[in-house]
Order: structure tokens, then C-alpha cells, then sequence
């Protein structure tokens, strides 16, 4: 009895060890077949016109990088200007001083985050443009995609080529490991590939949207945006035309100045182009945007008081010109929204433009974290108008243009910021400048337009800027070792 | 988790009705066990009259009572004693002495799915007895293998509770899983902070490649199995543990006070801006000023109880442990609580059929400190008050501290509201059935079921200008871990004539999965712990976001033992594994073999004459294990959505999805070979024991992320792939002497030692270096590099040649553009003119070539005393915390004393200004050495007299004190130099947990 109980439990053994072995080969093959968690494979994406519309949310969604719009972006395309300076203690991120003074070589962490902010745009857009066209989808909707993301992508590579020249240009997504290491492109062919973009950007955009699109790539933004990269490479001819055309689009200048930075205002008919920033609670990391914080009244609750308007953008504004008490926060004086700024701390100034009231700063999500960042404005439009005019000969076009910015920055007084009735060449276009200092003043623009102006040496030479060497940023030293070589130092570097 | 608990009593219910059997027959045999070396009882041995399952085991104080036929023949078994045979011949006392098998050749280990006798072990493995954990301060049960074991290097971090690093025979890999693989009872586990160190019997640690090779697929990184307590036959043994203590920071580093501060401070903003006005218009009025981490540190209490009963039938055994312990964090607030409860039971159904279980359960809670505390105790200013004189928060603001330091940390200890919350049921069950006589089938199903719980909450407030809260939020992340494995295991053993063979074949299946679950409330108001749920929050603002991983595996393996006549010796294993991380797009199975073979020279016949030698046995072993730490699905390219890509339009947020990543065709599975010989000898009859070993193991294809051209515009700037071949070569010493005297005094000492040298082989990006090493360091600058022919993680930058003392010199020198006086003055090393990268040189290796212990025990009469010494040497750290600065932070007593403050003032230190871009450069200066000696144990104990336990009814009583890291010697400025980290950055001390000392009083009692 007791023999047979052990056999018995002996062959049901054999049998669970053989069936055992048996069985889990044969399960085997879909056992260890597991499905990415949490993510959607790339092989089911760009697959639908609802993959289209989000992988062009995307690109936007990018534009807030800390890379696009705080340190990198501030120190390689405002800090170096003479309108601002790091800021800040004097002991905090003293790295950014090398931008001020010209001493940042290729090493600087600032350089390689500006670099590589941008190629991630690049690539965003690049998977659009290569990806979208074999979607099946509304086929006005695809165009208009295609033509946001190359709006998105040219804007990114005149970033590029201002800053460092010539760069790698990449125009689709590399196939494979054969197209990572490409050389730079000479800057020319950059120029022309962004015009290309912007052809055909303003061929496919709308001039507007409705309300529920507000803040997408409009017509008018690529045909500024072309304006200002045809007057990067002095194409007069082609900056007039493309500014006639913005000017009958229907902008204008908002009538407050001040007020046109303030949130209440975004996306007002002045702007033309504005990196879309919010903070909404139920979006999980969305409220990605450093820019207004980095600029921030320190000690304050608003930020860190990085990049900072100089002395010599405070004594540059003419008598009466309403525009310098509303692009300078002064130490000890009391907002228009009735934030008062303590009288003692590290600077005498700070940023007005990025400035969000302290009782809309929300603790908890990056200080100001919801304001746009104004990339075009109208104002700058009437501006390369003027400049435009004046080069072609166009005295009174361009005096007309350069007036209507001064009208607005009276602010309603009388007397003050005369009309320019100049209609000698030289000094009109000597106004011109002078007005885009003052009113594009900490928004980015005046550093590479000196450089552009050829006035670099006059301008900065006291500051340590040599010609021939710093019309451009160093490549950044990670990318050439990365490249084996394939990447060349740009001279004096 | 009320019903789990309720099938947990009726379990222990049943297996505590099972007790009660009894027997009557024959003749009753007393008697007592003791140990043939220090003469003490042996409580729990195991007696059993031979050829029935007829068994009982011996009492606390080594006692026993069994009923046994007159002519009958006894065994007694002990694990770490030679089992031996006592024929009963009519004696009703019989007094037993056994012999430690430590002394002997019968010695058996536990190995990967099953034991071998130690004579029959080719590779490296090596034993820790769970006393010696579970007697020590440490509560994680890893932290106590510190210094034990040669070759094992274990980094401790204060965190109460946490885990330690442990590196086995070198860093083998540098990305992904690079833990080892705990197998705990048959069921596999990437860390082990949930169990009790007392309820672990025994800890193996699989060193070599052909050992390990049997868990090919996680056993790269070296494989520690731990068997927990079993019940054994007997009456009923209750013991009770219980310490009491507390732990105080040691080697505290000396900061500025606030008269120093406010000089070095004013000097600092003078050298930044000559003109600037001081910020302190007379540092002297400042006094001391606040030592913050005087006010951040305290005595932290640490209590431990514990209850066992452990017993059974010759047919059933239990084992049922409860445990408590507490520790307080050295930092205020912090704490931490684990509570502890394990079953197990065996039933020998039949004769040839044998089930069990064991089932655990542990639940941790913890109160947490924001992880930026060490930071900001560090950097934290001086001259600010704790609390003003009306009771309101200091604040660095009215100081005009500026952004680095605008903080007082007791607001963070104050206002930070994190609580922790860690339930975890593990188990397995088993049956075994013996058959054909010398067949052996196992089946078991093990898992683990964890769930973690984090909850945050920050509430409204406004306690300093910069330190305030305006909109009140709870956080709340839930975690769980659901594992299973499966295992069939089929083992032949038998004896023929000289031959002795054990087969071993087997099959796996394990399934991984994790799931979270993150979210966050706004506006939750906080009366009572009762009011943080999210439901409390406003409408429209809470978050709620998940994610997950699973992983699956299956495997076959098998082994042949073979020994002659126990001279000569040979394993072979095989282990064929296939991981769903490499499912389309890589090796879906990767094969292990291993082979080991042994010459015991000592049972040769020509070796029988001579007397010195007792023991000696040469073995060498080859074999080859991999690493599937690697992310899911490596190969797979998947879609990056998330709340940076989100679009807004006119106000609303749009979801914004894109590929901005690139993933790899095809990938390999990164592999360790590895090739071992060693020695071991045993001399002076057993009472020296020498062992010694060479090994060189080889990572293949290593698998990590190398940067590429951020041109490609990916988000991580990296590619994944079968990038390097990494060496690690060592070798290792152990010798141990242990004896008596006549008069009872008996002591043993051993000493091990292990040297270890690790080398880039190849990189696949030839000669371009890996750079890491960021975090912490200041600017983002990369400390570490990692290239062909230099150890992983090599500190890199540049050498400091001194201290420019004038203008004059800095005009003169190939810095001049940048520096100034007070600055470092690099070496130029390529002689170009100018320092830049390429002037950058090795600094140092944060990967230890020596790691060494030295353990000793003493007993005499009713005393006893351990002790065990433990450190590294030809180590270097990264002091990461001097020059990371945003503004006017803290510098450290040393660096105030010593710093330069005009020409001749210094040759070594520079001046306040260490923070620029300059001189916080990755440099010499901040690489320190590392090495350190340190008192790791020292326990006295007094075990209370017999004659005494009878008169008070119990069974044993011991009181101890004891006392853990209470002297550490090394010469590192920092709180200490053990650091730990990824393996590229490792070694940079960026404000770790400090160092503390633990001091308790305990005591033992057996009922």
C-alpha cells in the first residue's frame, strides 16, 4: 500500500517535470514578447492627422525651453549686448561675465545649450516635415503644418547662423548613422535654405487664426521674419517689400507700451510672433518657461535678476521718451501694477519687459513662468521699414515709418521725442539705429544688430569685442570633439 | 491587506496545531551538544535517531531529550559543525561534542540552487553566518557585510534604512542595474532593505564567473544568496532581542563662524568688484553666529525587538519571527520604522515528498528631510539667526545674502511634510519529491508583492521672505512591485566506488512588473492627517500621471558535480537565458557556460605522512555571466510626450507628441568572463586556515549611453549601445587563526584583504574619451573621464600648479586673460600658451585598489569580544562641495583658515573666489585621497552563568554593549570619504549624508 502511494506520487512528479519542460518551451516565444510600457512605439506614430497636429504642438511646446529662452539664449543673444549685463550677486553664475566681456571660449556650458536647443527644434520640425507628407489627412491642414514647422525650423537656424555662422544644416531627420557627422554649411547656403523655409512658410500660413489657435505661426510672422533675415544679409530691396506686405496686414502699434509687455496683453495687434507660455496646475510640467523667472527682481518673489538693462541703455533714451521707465525696473520705485521694489539689493535694474506682477506669481511653478516671450513686434517691423526705405533711397517712407514708433513711445505727451526730419542718408539711418536701441531694448536684438550695423568695434571694442573674431560664437568644444574633427573651430577660437 | 492578515493567522494556526505529536517507545537519551573548540552549548542542533524522521533539537542551552531504540544510532547536525553518528548502546546520557566545521572538511556552502560540501567547490564563494549580521548596529542587512568578506566592497550611506552600494571583484558595468542580484530563498530581488538581519541563517556571496554562471542572466555583477531561518525539530525555543541606542554624527566638519563668514564674504564681493561696498560693516559685531549643523544634527535614537520561536516534529518545523526597528535620522525630523513578520513552515508529507513556505511581510515608515538639507546646513549662513528675538524665522534675506543661500534651513526642516509609507509580502512555496532513489524533483513559486507610498504636502505659509508658499499642495506617488518566478529543478546524485556525481537541470520564468502612479492636489487644506487626500484640492488643478515597466525571462540550466575519490574535482554549468529587454532587436537568449576544476593535494596518498599541512586544494575556474540591467526595450523607438511638449493656444494647453530620440539597431547582451585560480591550505591542525585568489574578469560589450553630436537635436544627447570592454583583475587574501588555552580563554582572528585594478579595455569611441561626472560640481563641468586604458571614472582636469600671488604673475602667465591674483594657476600642459581642455590631465581613481578587514573574537569564562576593523586605500574623492557656489555660501572652517587673501597669504588654497569659473574648474585641489581606517564593530558580551538560568527559569541571558563606527581615521576635509555613486561618478562628494557612530546596549533571552 504504502509502495504503491509513493509510486504513484512518484509518476505524478515525472509527469509534472516532463510536462513542465515540455510547456514552457512552446509559451515561450510570446512570454518574452513585452510591449514598451507607458509609451507609444514610434511605428504606430505619424500615422493620423491627430499625430500630425500633436507632433506641431510639440515644436511649440519646445520654443520654452530653458535653452530657447533663459541662459543659453540670454547669454549668447542679449548679455553681450551694451543694453544689458549679467546681473544678478555679483558671485552667482560669474560665467555669464564671459559673454559681457568677450572672454567665453569654446568650453562655455552656455554655448553648448544655445547649440543644442536650437538642432532640437530642428529636429522636431524635421520629423514633421518628413513625416506629415504621407499622412492621409485634411491636405489644407498638412500644408499649413508643414509650413508651421518650417516657419519654426528657419527661425531656429537664423539663431544658428547669427550666432555662430556656419553651421551643420540638417534638413531632414538622418536616415542613419552615416548622416550624424555632416560638416557645417557655409553660411550662405544656411541664408538660403532659411529663405526657402520662409517662402514657403508664408505661402502656406494663414494671416490669422481663430481664437482657439491664437498663437500659432501666422503669414505675417513668416514675412517678417524673412524681413529681418533679408536685412541680416542687407538684401534692402527684398526687406522693403516684405515689410510693405507686413504692413498691410493689419498690425499695428499697441497703443501703451508698458502695458503691451504685461500678460492681460499677450498676442496683442502689435505682436507678430510670441513663444506661448502658461501656467496650468492640471498640466503636469507644462509651466516649462524660466525666462521671466532668470530676469526676475532678485530678493523679490519674482526671480533671480539675471540680465539686467546697463547704465548705458538708461542714459540712451531721449528726455520724455516714456519707453525707459517701462523696459527698466529702477530699485526703490513702485510698478505701474504697484509692486514695490525694495530700495537696497544687488542691482540698480532689472528687466521691465519680462516682468510679471508679484501678485500673479504663483510659488510652487517657476516664477512668471507664464509670460510670453516676444520674439517679432510690429514696432520692429516699422523699424527694419525705415531702415529699408532710407538705404533705397526712400527718405520720406522711411521717415514716416521711424515716426510712427516715435508717436507711440510719447505716450501721449506733448513735446517730447520730436519727429526725425533728418533726410540726409547717413544720419537718418544713425536714427534708426539709435530707435532700435531704445525700443527693442532687453528683447534680444540689439547685439547682433550692432554686429550687423559693422559697428562691433565702436560699440563694444571698450568691452573687449576684436573684429574678426567676435562677430561669432566658438562651435562648442563638446560638438567639434564629438565630430572627430568633421567640425571646424570658428577663427580666433 | 485585512484579509491577507487573516489568511496569515489561519496559516500560523494550522502549523502551530501541527506541533503537538508525540512519540513513546524505547528508552529516553539526555544529554548535552557543546563545541569542540570554545566548549560553549550549541542550542538548535539538530538530533535525529538514524533511518527514521524520528528527530528533536537541542535547547538554548545545548540540551536534549530523546526517545531513541537502546541499540539505535543518533545524528547530530549543524550547519557549520560535522555532522556526527553516535551509536546509543543502552546510554540514557549521552554528551556530544561537535566539531566546528570551519576546523574541518565537511564544511558545506550554500551555492546557487543547492549546497556543496566546501571541499567540493571549484569557483569563489564565500559564507557569512547570519549571527554575524544580524549582531551588529546596522539595520540593512548589506551594510553589515562591510569588511567580512575580500573582494566585497560595501559604501554605506547614513540614510536610516537604506541600502548600501556593493561592488563585488571591481566596477563590471556603468549603466543601468549595476546592483548585484539577491537571491533570498529561491526568490530574486534587487535590494534587500526589507528584510531582518536576524532572520537571515546564512549569506553566500557567488564571486567568480563559473560560480555565478548558474544566474547568468543577472549575475554579472555578482550574486548574494541568503537562506533565512528554517524551523528545526524540537521543543518550542522562544528568544527575545532587543538593543537600545543612538547614533551621533562623527567627524563633523568645522564650518566659518559668523565674524569669519562675514570677512570672507566681504572679501569675496571685493574680488569680484573692487569697488563694490562691503556687505558686513563690521564682521566682528557678528559674534559666532549659528552653527547650522549644530542645529540641524542630534543624538538619534535607534531601538530593535525582536521575537522567534522556532521548533517542530520530526514531520514539521516552523519558524515564526516578529521585528521591530526604529532609527531616527541624524537630522532632525527624519525617521524611520520597519516592522517585520516571517512564517515558514516545512511538512514532510511522505515519505519522499516534501512541501513548504516561507511568507514575510514588512512594512517601513518613514518621515523624510528635503534631500537638499546637507546642502543647505552647509551653505546656510552664519550671521542669520535660528529664530529672532520675537520667535520669527532668521532670514537670510534681511542680510542681504542673495540667491545661493537665501534660506534657513530649520524653515525647511519645519515646513517640509514628507511621509513614507513601504508594504511588502514576499514568499514562496515549494514541494519536493525524492524518487528513483537518486532523484530529486523540486518545484517553487516565489514573489514579491510591494507597494510604496509617498505622500507630500506643502502647506501655506510665509516664514522668511525667500522660504514661503502661496498656494498649499499635496503630493502623492504610489508605486508597486509585482514579481513572480517559477522554478522546476530535477538533481541526480549519487555515489559509485571513488565517483561521486550530482546532475542538476532546471527551468525559470520570472515576470517583472512595476507600476506608479504620481499626482498632486492644489489648495488641500491640513487640519489632520484626515483632510490630505486629493478629493480636498480645487477642481481643475490636480495632476494625475503614471507609468511602468515589465520584463519578463525564461531560462534552462544545468550542472554536473563530479568528484574522484575527493581529489579531484570538476563543475560544469550551462545557463541559457532569454530576456524580453532584448525582444526584437537584439540576442533574445544568451548562453553561459562555466567550467571549474580542483585538485585536493592534501587527500593525495603521498601527502598522508606529513603533519603540517592539514588541508590544501588548488582550483581554477572559467565562465561567462551576463548583465540584462539594461532599460526595457532598448531597441524600441518610442514617442516622447509629456508636459514640456504641450502647446498652448490662446490660453489652453494642447498635448504635444514627438520622436526626439534615437535608439539602437540591434543590440548585444553585455557580458562578463571571468578566470579564477586560488589556493586554499589549512595548517597547525586546522587552526590556521589560509585562502588566497587571482581573478581577471573581462565586461564584453558593455551597454551604456555615449554622448552624440547634439546636432542630431535628441533630448538626451545620447545613444545606447554595446559601447567598451572593461577589465577588473585582483586578487585576494584570507587567513584566519583561532584557538584555545587551557584556562578557557579562546580567540580567533582573521584578516582578509582584496586589490582590485580596473581598466577601460576598448570604447567604441576609440580614443574620445566618455565625460560624467556633472552633478554637483560647479557650472556643470564634467569631473570624470572614462577612456581606453584608464580606470572607469577617472577624476579629469586640471593640475594646479599653485596660487597666482600678483598681478604680475597673472600678466605673465598662459592665464592672463582670465585670472586673477588668488586664483589657481594650471599647469599647461601641451605647452600651447593658453589653458584650456586640452590642458586637462587624470587627477585621480575614485575605484579603491585596496579593501581590507580585520576581524577578531574573544571568550573567556562568561565574556565575549568582537571586533572588527574595516577600510580602503589607494582610493580619491572629488570634494565637490567647496566650489560649488551661486553667491555667499558657507566655506568650511579649513578652506577660511587657509585660504589665500594677498600675495604670500597662500601656496595651496585660493582665495574666496573659489566659485568662479576659473578656479572652480575641475581641478586637483578638490581631489582628496580617500582612504580611511575605521573601528566598524566592537561588541562586549556577558552570558549570565547556567547555574544561574536554572534559578530563574530561562535558558539563556546575554547582555552586550556595543558600538559601531566609533573611531574612523582617514584625512579627507570632508564628513566622510565613503561616497558611492554611479560608476562614471563616483567619488564626488556633493554634501553626502554624513558619517555617524552608533552606540547600544542590548540584551538576548531564551525562554
Amino acid at each position: 500500500m504504502k509502495t504503491n502511494k509513493n509510486n504513484y506520487i512518484q509518476k505524478i512528479g515525472l509527469i509534472a517535470l516532463c510536462s513542465t519542460i515540455l510547456i514552457m518551451p512552446a509559451c515561450k516565444k510570446d512570454f518574452l514578447n513585452v510591449d514598451p510600457q507607458a509609451k507609444q512605439p514610434a511605428t504606430t506614430f505619424f500615422k493620423s492627422q491627430d499625430d500630425a497636429t500633436k507632433a506641431v504642438n510639440s515644436i511649440y511646446g519646445n520654443l520654452r525651453s530653458w535653452e530657447n529662452t533663459a541662459f543659453p539664449a540670454l547669454a549668447i543673444e542679449s548679455i553681450p549686448g551694451d543694453d544689458a549685463e549679467k546681473g544678478s550677486s555679483v558671485n552667482d553664475a560669474s560665467f555669464l561675465n564671459n559673454f559681457d566681456n568677450f572672454s567665453a571660449g569654446s568650453t562655455e556650458g552656455q554655448l553648448a545649450g544655445f547649440w543644442t536647443g536650437q538642432y532640437q527644434n530642428i529636429n522636431l520640425c524635421n520629423q514633421v516635415i518628413d513625416n506629415i507628407p504621407a499622412i492621409s489627412m485634411d491636405a489644407s491642414l498638412k500644408a499649413r503644418y508643414l509650413s508651421e514647422a518650417k516657419f519654426v525650423r528657419a527661425y531656429s537656424y537664423f539663431r544658428l547662423v547669427r550666432a555662430f555662422g556656419d553651421v551643420p544644416l540638417r534638413l531632414n531627420v538622418p536616415k542613419d548613422a552615416s548622416e550624424f557627422n555632416i560638416p557645417r554649411t557655409p553660411k550662405a547656403q544656411v541664408y538660403a535654405a532659411i529663405e526657402k523655409d520662409l517662402d514657403d512658410a508664408a505661402a502656406g500660413l494663414p494671416q490669422s487664426y481663430a481664437s482657439a489657435d491664437l498663437g500659432r505661426a501666422t503669414k505675417g510672422a513668416a514675412l517678417a521674419l524673412h524681413a529681418k533675415v533679408a536685412m541680416y544679409q542687407a538684401k534692402w530691396d527684398q526687406v522693403l517689400a516684405l515689410t510693405n506686405t507686413v504692413m498691410t496686414l493689419g498690425y499695428n502699434l499697441f497703443p501703451n507700451y508698458e502695458q503691451s509687455f504685461r500678460l492681460n496683453n499677450e498676442n496683442n495687434v502689435e505682436s507678430i510672433f510670441e513663444i506661448q507660455c502658461e501656467i496650468i496646475p492640471s498640466i503636469e510640467g507644462s509651466a516649462t518657461s524660466q525666462y521671466s523667472q532668470v530676469q526676475g527682481v532678485r530678493g523679490s518673489v519674482a526671480g533671480w535678476g539675471f540680465n539686467v538693462p546697463t547704465a548705458t541703455l538708461a542714459a540712451a533714451y531721449e528726455a520724455g521718451d516714456t519707453r525707459r521707465d517701462a523696459t527698466i525696473i529702477f530699485r526703490g520705485e513702485t510698478t505701474p501694477q504697484g509692486d514695490i521694489i525694495p530700495a537696497t539689493g544687488d542691482n540698480p535694474m532689472y528687466n521691465q519687459k519680462s516682468y510679471v506682477p508679484f501678485s500673479l506669481i504663483i510659488t510652487g511653478f517657476n516664477e512668471g513662468a507664464q509670460q510670453n516671450v516676444r520674439v517679432l513686434r510690429f514696432a520692429d517691423v516699422l523699424l527694419m521699414n525705415a531702415e529699408a526705405a532710407n538705404e533705397l533711397g526712400n527718405t520720406s517712407q522711411a521717415q514716416t515709418s521711424l515716426n510712427r514708433v516715435r508717436a507711440r513711445a510719447r505716450g501721449g505727451v506733448i513735446g517730447v521725442l520730436p519727429d526725425v526730419t533728418t533726410t540726409d542718408k547717413v544720419a537718418l539711418r544713425q536714427a534708426i539705429w539709435k530707435e532700435r536701441q531704445v525700443e527693442l531694448a532687453m528683447e534680444s536684438d540689439r547685439y547682433f544688430d550692432v554686429i550687423r550695423q559693422g559697428r562691433g568695434t565702436a560699440v563694444f571694442g571698450a568691452k573687449g569685442w576684436k573684429a574678426g573674431k567676435n562677430e561669432v560664437w566658438p562651435i562648442p568644444s563638446t560638438e567639434i570633439d564629438l565630430s572627430a574633427g568633421t567640425l571646424t573651430q570658428n577663427p580666433g577660437y | 491587506m485585512k484579509r491577507i492578515f487573516t489568511r496569515i493567522s489561519v496559516l500560523a494556526g494550522i502549523c502551530l496545531l501541527a506541533i503537538n505529536v508525540a512519540f513513546a517507545q524505547n528508552i529516553t537519551v539526555k544529554g548535552r551538544v557543546t563545541d569542540g573548540g570554545d566548549k560553549s552549548t550549541i542550542p538548535s542542533v539538530s538530533v535525529l535517531v538514524k533511518g527514521t524522521q524520528n528527530g528533536t533539537q537541542t535547547d538554548a542551552t545545548g540540551a536534549f531529550s530523546i526517545n531513541a531504540p537502546a541499540n539505535g544510532t543518533l545524528v547530530f547536525t549543524y550547519l557549520g559543525y560535522v555532522t556526527q553518528e553516535v551509536a546509543v548502546n543502552n546510554r540514557t546520557t549521552l554528551n556530544v561534542v561537535l566539531q566546528s566545521s570551519s576546523q574541518q572538511l565537511d564544511q558545506v556552502v550554500v551555492v546557487g540552487y543547492g549546497t556543496q560540501r566546501k571541499i567540493d567547490v571549484t569557483g569563489s564563494v564565500a559564507s557569512v553566518k547570519g549571527e554575524e549580521i544580524s549582531k551588529q548596529a546596522s539595520v540593512n542587512p548589506i551594510s553589515a557585510l562591510q569588511g567580512k568578506v575580500a573582494g566585497v566592497n560595501i559604501t554605506n550611506s547614513g540614510t536610516p534604512g537604506s541600502s548600501p552600494q556593493i561592488t563585488i571583484r571591481g566596477t563590471g558595468t556603468i549603466y543601468g542595474n549595476t546592483g548585484v542580484l539577491y537571491v533570498v530563498d529561491g526568490v530574486w530581488f534587487d535590494d534587500v532593505s526589507f528584510l531582518n538581519p536576524s532572520d537571515i541563517e546564512n549569506l553566500s556571496i557567488l564571486k567568480d564567473a563559473s560560480s555565478q554562471s548558474i544566474y547568468g542572466i543577472r549575475a554579472a555583477n555578482g550574486v548574494v544568496l541568503i537562506t533565512t531561518k528554517k524551523g528545526k525539530s524540537g521543543d518550542p525555543v522562544i528568544s527575545y532581542n532587543g538593543s537600545v541606542g543612538y547614533k551621533k554624527v562623527t567627524n563633523q566638519v568645522e564650518m566659518a563662524n559668523a565674524t569669519e563668514y562675514a570677512t570672507i564674504i566681504n572679501e569675496l564681493i571685493s574680488l569680484n568688484d573692487p569697488a563694490a561696498t562691503p556687505l558686513f560693516a563690521n564682521p566682528a559685531s557678528y559674534g559666532v553666529g549659528t552653527n547650522w549643523y549644530n542645529q540641524g544634527f542630534r543624538n538619534a535614537m535607534q531601538t530593535n525587538h525582536q521575537v522567534s520561536i522556532n521548533g517542530g516534529t520530526e514531520k514539521t518545523t516552523y519558524n515564526f519571527s516578529l521585528g521591530y526597528t526604529g532609527e531616527d535620522g541624524i537630522v532632525k525630523t527624519q525617521d524611520y520604522k520597519r516592522y517585520t513578520a516571517k512564517f515558514s513552515n516545512d511538512f514532510q508529507v511522505l515519505k519522499p515528498l516534501k512541501v513548504g513556505y516561507t511568507l514575510s511581510g514588512t512594512a517601513i515608515r518613514t518621515n523624510d528631510v528635503d534631500g537638499g538639507i546637507f546642502r543647505q546646513l552647509y551653505a546656510a549662513g552664519p550671521v542669520v539667526p535660528v529664530y529672532y528675538a520675537d520667535g520669527s524665522y532668521g532670514d537670510a534675506n534681511d542680510f542681504s545674502l542673495g540667491g545661493g543661500n537665501n534660506f534657513n534651513p530649520q524653515v525647511t526642516l519645519d515646513f517640509f511634510n514628507q511621509k513614507s509609507k513601504n508594504y511588502r509580502f514576499t514568499g514562496n512555496v515549494y514541494a519536493e519529491l525524492t524518487f528513483a532513489k537518486h532523484f530529486t524533483f523540486r518545484t517553487s513559486a516565489g514573489g514579491e508583492f510591494a507597494q510604496n507610498e509617498v505622500r507630500g504636502y506643502a502647506p501655506v505659509y510665509q516664514a522668511t521672505q525667500g522660504q514661503r508658499n502661496t498656494q498649499s499642495k499635496l503630493d502623492v506617488r504610489r508605486d508597486e512591485n509585482r514579481n513572480w518566478i517559477l522554478e522546476n529543478t530535477l538533481t541526480y546524485k549519487n555515489t559509485f566506488g571513488n565517483h561521486n556525481i550530482t546532475v542538476l537541470a532546471g527551468t525559470t520564468a520570472q515576470r517583472r512588473k512595476n507600476y506608479f502612479l504620481n499626482s498632486s492636489a492644489l489648495d488641500v487644506p491640513f487640519s489632520s492627517d484626515g483632510d490630505l487626500y486629493l478629493a480636498l484640492g480645487t477642481a481643475g488643478k490636480s495632476t494625475v500621471t503614471d507609468g511602468g515597466s515589465l520584463t519578463t525571462s525564461a531560462s534552462y540550466f544545468g550542472r554536473v558535480n563530479y568528484s574522484f575519490k575527493d581529489r579531484y574535482l570538476l563543475n560544469a554549468t550551462i545557463r541559457r537565458d532569454g530576456a524580453s529587454q532584448f525582444y526584437g532587436g537584439g540576442d533574445l537568449w544568451g548562453n553561459f557556460p562555466a567550467v571549474g576544476a580542483g585538485w585536493v593535494i592534501s587527500n593525495e596518498e603521498f601527502m598522508k605522512d606529513q603533519k603540517v599541512v592539514s588541508y590544501l586544494k588548488l582550483k581554477g575556474s572559467w565562465g561567462k555571466v551576463g548583465n540584462a540591467g539594461v532599460p526595457v526595450n532598448p531597441t524600441t523607438l518610442t514617442i516622447a510626450q509629456g508636459g514640456n511638449l504641450v502647446a498652448f493656444y490662446n490660453g489652453v494647453g494642447y498635448t504635444g507628441a514627438n520622436i526626439n530620440s534615437l535608439v539602437p539597431s540591434f543590440l548585444n547582451w553585455e557580458r562578463t568572463v571571468g578566470t579564477d585560480l586560488g589556493l586554499e591550505a589549512k595548517f597547525l591542525n586546522n587552526r590556521l586556515s589560509i585562502e588566497t585568489g587571482f581573478y581577471n574578469k573581462k565586461t564584453e560589450q558593455a551597454i551604456f549611453e555615449i554622448p552624440i553630436l547634439t546636432s542630431i537635436g535628441t533630448a538626451s544627447g545620447r545613444l545606447i549601445g554595446n559601447q567598451a570592454d572593461f577589465q577588473n583583475r585582483g586578487f585576494e587574501f584570507l587567513a584566519s587563526y583561532a584557538d584555545q588555552t587551557k584556562s578557557g580563554f579562546s580567540y580567533s582572528i582573521s584578516g582578509n584583504i582584496g586589490i582590485n585594478n580596473n581598466k577601460v579595455l576598448s570604447v567604441v569611441t576609440g580614443l574620445n574619451p566618455i565625460y560624467a561626472g556633472g552633478a554637483g560640481i560647479a557650472n556643470g563641468a564634467l569631473a570624470t573621464r572614462t577612456i581606453q586604458g584608464g580606470p572607469i571614472g577617472s577624476f579629469f582636469g586640471y593640475q594646479v600648479a599653485g596660487i597666482f600671488q600678483n598681478t604680475a604673475e597673472v600678466a605673465a602667465s598662459a592665464q592672463s586673460a582670465s585670472a586673477k591674483p588668488g586664483d589657481f594657476r594650471y599647469v599647461d600642459v601641451n605647452g600651447d600658451g593658453a589653458i584650456d581642455g586640452k590642458d586637462r590631465v587624470v587627477l585621480g581613481n575614485p575605484n579603491p585598489k585596496y579593501s581590507y578587514g580585520l576581524n577578531a573574537t574573544f571568550g573567556y569564562k562568561q565574556f565575549d569580544l568582537s571586533m572588527d576593523i574595516q577600510g580602503v586605500a589607494d582610493v580619491d574623492v572629488y570634494n565637490a562641495n567647496i566650489a560649488f557656489r551661486f553667491g555667499n555660501e558657507n566655506f568650511s572652517k579649513d578652506f577660511y583658515d587657509n585660504r589665500w587673501r594677498g600675495p604670500g597669504t597662500s601656496t595651496t588654497y585660493p582665495s574666496a573666489n573659489v566659485g568662479s569659473t576659473n578656479n572652480a574648474a575641475p581641478n586637483s585641489f578638490y581631489v582628496e585621497d580617500g582612504s580611511y581606517i575605521r573601528l566598524r564593530n566592537v561588541q562586549l558580551g556577558y552570558t549570565l552563568a547556567p547555574s544561574l538560568m536554572s534559578k530563574i527559569s530561562l535558558k539563556k541571558v546575554r547582555v552586550f554593549v556595543d558600538a559601531q563606527n566609533a573611531i574612523n581615521l582617514f584625512g579627507y576635509k570632508g564628513f566622510t570619504p565613503e561616497i558611492g555613486g554611479t560608476p562614471t561618478n563616483a567619488g564626488i562628494d556633493a554634501n553626502v549624508y554624513p558619517l555617524s557612530a552608533t552606540y547600544r546596549l542590548g540584551l538576548q533571552v531564551t525562554f
